[in-house]
């Protein structure tokens, strides 16, 4: 009857993260596609129009949310689903470093976007 | 209630031809997963010009979305995002125990749902590119 296809341990903290930044995300990137390709269409956006949006205070704590939460979630998926392929010992731990690596800067990067944008 | 179920190794592509809905479901969603998590990094990359200031961060901008290709990868990156939110929304419910027993009609639901928003959306995604 039931059959589970997850590529994560249920019941580890990742496992849980990954279920509650992906409520989060779903709403967040909806919003995210929504807002700038409708209400603002994409050949439309200006660094005028960003930096108006990034100077809301609401705006900014919600799109670095959404870096930090997406980056989590995308790490966190790639890594157990190198894992779930049968990575094991060296290339395990080499999957983590790079990966934290990886994830780390794109939201250091993406925070210092946001703060160019903010006028921070 | 559940039951052990030996579905085989997903991750043997080669077996494609006995996937069921469940296991097309799971490939999707790593596909789209890996293709959103690549357009990430990707995204914060240009995104990154606005360092460099307005001028660079417009330029770069109306530079790519000058381009018919990216505005036709725009409509692939939004079917992908529409499916894996919708898919993500199903194996939620999944992990919840809620509607196990339609958890194949889920899918297929999440597919004709992505094909409607995609192509609705295409009208608003492509205007102008050509």
């Amino acid at each position: 009857m039931a059959e589970r296809y997850s590529s994560f341990r249920s019941g580890s903290t990742t496992w849980l993260l990954q279920r509650l930044t992906a409520a989060f995300l779903v709403v967040v990137l909806a919003f995210h596609f929504f807002n700038l390709h409708f209400v603002t269409h994409a050949y439309e956006i200006e660094f005028a129009g960003s930096q108006a949006r990034m100077e809301t205070l609401g705006y900014y704590v919600t799109m670095v949310l959404f870096l930090v939460t997406a980056t989590f979630h995308g790490v966190n998926g790639v890594y157990n689903a190198l894992v779930n392929q049968g990575i094991d010992g060296k290339a395990k731990r080499a999957a983590q470093i790079v990966l934290g690596v990886a994830g780390i800067l794109l939201v250091v990067q993406g925070v210092r976007v946001a703060n160019a944008l903010a006028g921070f | 209630m559940s039951e052990s179920y030996d579905r085989g190794l997903v991750e043997d592509f080669g077996r494609w031809t006995e996937f069921s809905a469940g296991m097309w479901a799971w490939v999707f969603h790593k596909f789209t997963g890996w293709v959103l998590v690549g357009y990430l990094f990707t995204h914060i990359s240009v995104l990154s010009t606005s360092l460099q200031g307005a001028q660079a961060y417009n330029n770069t901008l109306s530079g790519l979305e000058g381009l018919a290709l990216v505005r036709i990868l725009e409509v692939g990156l939004l079917a992908v995002a529409v499916f894996h939110i919708l898919n993500g929304i199903r194996l939620l419910f999944v992990d919840l125990g809620v509607g196990l027993e339609a958890q194949d009609k889920s899918f297929y639901a999440s597919l004709v749902l992505t094909g409607v928003i995609v192509v609705a959306s295409v009208p608003t995604f492509l205007a102008g590119a050509f």
